[in-house]
C-alpha cells in the first residue's frame, strides 16, 4: 500500500524547494516581530510532516496524538489557522479510535496543508 | 526593581519561542521547560513569579504538575496560567478548582496573553507586598511577632543540623509605663520607634530584630555562642543608656533591660524553651534592679 501511494500520487516525503499547490502565507507575514519565528516554523514543519507520515504507517497513535496536539496549539499562533483546525480534527479522530482510512485521510490532510504552508510571499 | 520572573511550562519548542516572542517588551524574564518534572525543578531553583503550564503533555500532565505545586507550602503562592486547547472547556474549570488563577486558550491572541500575564504579574506584586506588610510591626517597621515565631522556629531547626548555636536577646524598656504616663503615649511611640532604630542599625545583618510586644523587642543571633550573645546583649544596653536622641524626646535617658540565652547544638530546645530561658533572665535582670543584662 505504501509504496503504490509513493509511486502514485506526488511523493510522500517532503519536497525540497517546490511547493506543492497554492502557498499558505502566514497571517502574520507583514509582522516583522515575528519573521524569524515564522520561518524557523516552517522549516521545521518539514520534519513534522516526515514524523507524522511515519507515526500512521507504524500506527504509532501516541505520537501522532502529540504531533498533532502540538501542531494544532501551535500553528495557529505562527498565523497558520488552517493547520492547527487539520490538527484538531486528527487528533480527534485518532483519540476516538477512528478507522484507519479517516486516519489516514486526515493526515494527509493536514501534511497537504503544512507542505504548502510558506512564511512570506517571495 | 529586578525584572519578574515567568516559567513556560509545555513539551512544544514552539511555543516556547511564540510566547517569548509575544511577552516582548514585558520587562520579564523568561525562561522554559520541555516536561513537567523539568519545570518542577526550575520552579524550586528559581521561584518564578508566574507560571504558564500547558494542560496536555507526555509524562506528568499539567493539573498534577499544579496539583504539586499547590500542595506545597513553598510554591503554593506562585500563580499558575494554563495554556488549554480551544475544545478543552471543561479543563478550564477543573484548572481554577486546582488553584489556577487564569486559563489561555491555544492557539493564543498576542495581546490577550499579554495582558492575562501582565494580570496575574500585578496581583503576584500586590500579594507580595501583603505578605510582607503582614510580617511588620506597625509603629516601628520591625517585623513583627509573627515573623519572630517563624524564624525563631527556623533559626533553631539549624542548630542541630549545622552545629552553629543561636543566640535569643530579649529587651525590655524600663519604666516605660511612667514614661507613658509621665509624657503622654505619642513620647512613648516615639521612644519605641528610636530604639527599634537604634536594634536596626546596630545589629549584624544575619540578625533579626522584631518587636516582640508592647515595649519588649527580641533580637534572634544566628551563630552565636553565649558569651557572644551576652556582649551583643552589653554593647546594645550601653548604645540605648548613652543615645541622647532619647534626650531630645522625653529630657531624660531611657534604659533596658536585657535577658540572654543561647540554643547550642549538644542538646535541642524547643522555641518556647528557648523563649522563656531567656524571659527568667530578663526577669532576673529587672529584679537586680534594671540597666543590665542577664544571660540564663
Amino acid at each position: 500500500m505504501h509504496t503504490e501511494q509513493s509511486a502514485g500520487n506526488t511523493p510522500a516525503s517532503p519536497t525540497a524547494g517546490s511547493t506543492p499547490e497554492t502557498p499558505l502565507f502566514s497571517e502574520f507575514a507583514g509582522d516583522e516581530d515575528m519573521a524569524d519565528l515564522v520561518e524557523l516554523f516552517v522549516d521545521e514543519l518539514a520534519e513534522r510532516v516526515q514524523a507524522i507520515s511515519q507515526a500512521v504507517d507504524s500506527s504509532d497513535t501516541a505520537t501522532l496524538t502529540q504531533l498533532a496536539h502540538q501542531l494544532k496549539g501551535a500553528a495557529g499562533g505562527y498565523g497558520f489557522g488552517p493547520i492547527t483546525d487539520s490538527a484538531a480534527i486528527l487528533e480527534q479522530l485518532v483519540k476516538s479510535d477512528a478507522d484507519s482510512a479517516s486516519i489516514r485521510n486526515a493526515a494527509d490532510d493536514l501534511m497537504t496543508l503544512c507542505r504548502r504552508a510558506t512564511a512570506k510571499p517571495q | 526593581m529586578a525584572n519578574q520572573r515567568v516559567l513556560i511550562i509545555d513539551d512544544s519548542q514552539d511555543i516556547h519561542r511564540l510566547v517569548r516572542a509575544r511577552l516582548k517588551g514585558l520587562s520579564v524574564d523568561i525562561d522554559s521547560a520541555s516536561s513537567a518534572a523539568a519545570g518542577l525543578d526550575k520552579v524550586r531553583e528559581q521561584m518564578p513569579d508566574l507560571i504558564l503550564l500547558d494542560v496536555n503533555m507526555p509524562g506528568i500532565s499539567g493539573f498534577e504538575a499544579c496539583e504539586q505545586l499547590k500542595n506545597n507550602p513553598i510554591t503554593h503562592d506562585i500563580p499558575v496560567i494554563f495554556l488549554t486547547g480551544v475544545e478543552e472547556s471543561v479543563n478550564k474549570v477543573k484548572g481554577f478548582d486546582l488553584g489556577a488563577v487564569d486559563y489561555v486558550t491555544k492557539p493564543f491572541d498576542p495581546a490577550e496573553l499579554r495582558a492575562r500575564v501582565r494580570t496575574a504579574l500585578k496581583t503576584k506584586t500586590l500579594m507580595d507586598m501583603l505578605t510582607s506588610q503582614a510580617q511588620l510591626d506597625g509603629l516601628t517597621g520591625l517585623h513583627n511577632r509573627r515573623y519572630f515565631d517563624d524564624r525563631i522556629k527556623q533559626a533553631l531547626d539549624t542548630v542541630t543540623r549545622y552545629k552553629h548555636p543561636v543566640g535569643l536577646l530579649l529587651l525590655d524598656v524600663d519604666h516605660f509605663k511612667s514614661i507613658n504616663d509621665t509624657f503622654g503615649h505619642p513620647k512613648g511611640d516615639q521612644v519605641l520607634c528610636k530604639l527599634a532604630e537604634l536594634l536596626t542599625q546596630n545589629v549584624r545583618v544575619s540578625d533579626v530584630a522584631c518587636r516582640y510586644g508592647g515595649e519588649e523587642f527580641a533580637v534572634i543571633l544566628p551563630d552565636s555562642s553565649p558569651d557572644h550573645t551576652f556582649q551583643s546583649g552589653q554593647r546594645l544596653l550601653e548604645l540605648v543608656r548613652n543615645c541622647t536622641d532619647f534626650l531630645v524626646i522625653l529630657n531624660r535617658p531611657v534604659t533596658v533591660s536585657i535577658g540572654t540565652a543561647c540554643a547550642e547544638p549538644s542538646a535541642s530546645i524547643t522555641p518556647q524553651a528557648l523563649i522563656n530561658q531567656a524571659d527568667q533572665a530578663l526577669y532576673a535582670a529587672k529584679a537586680s534592679g534594671r540597666n543590665r543584662v542577664e544571660a540564663a
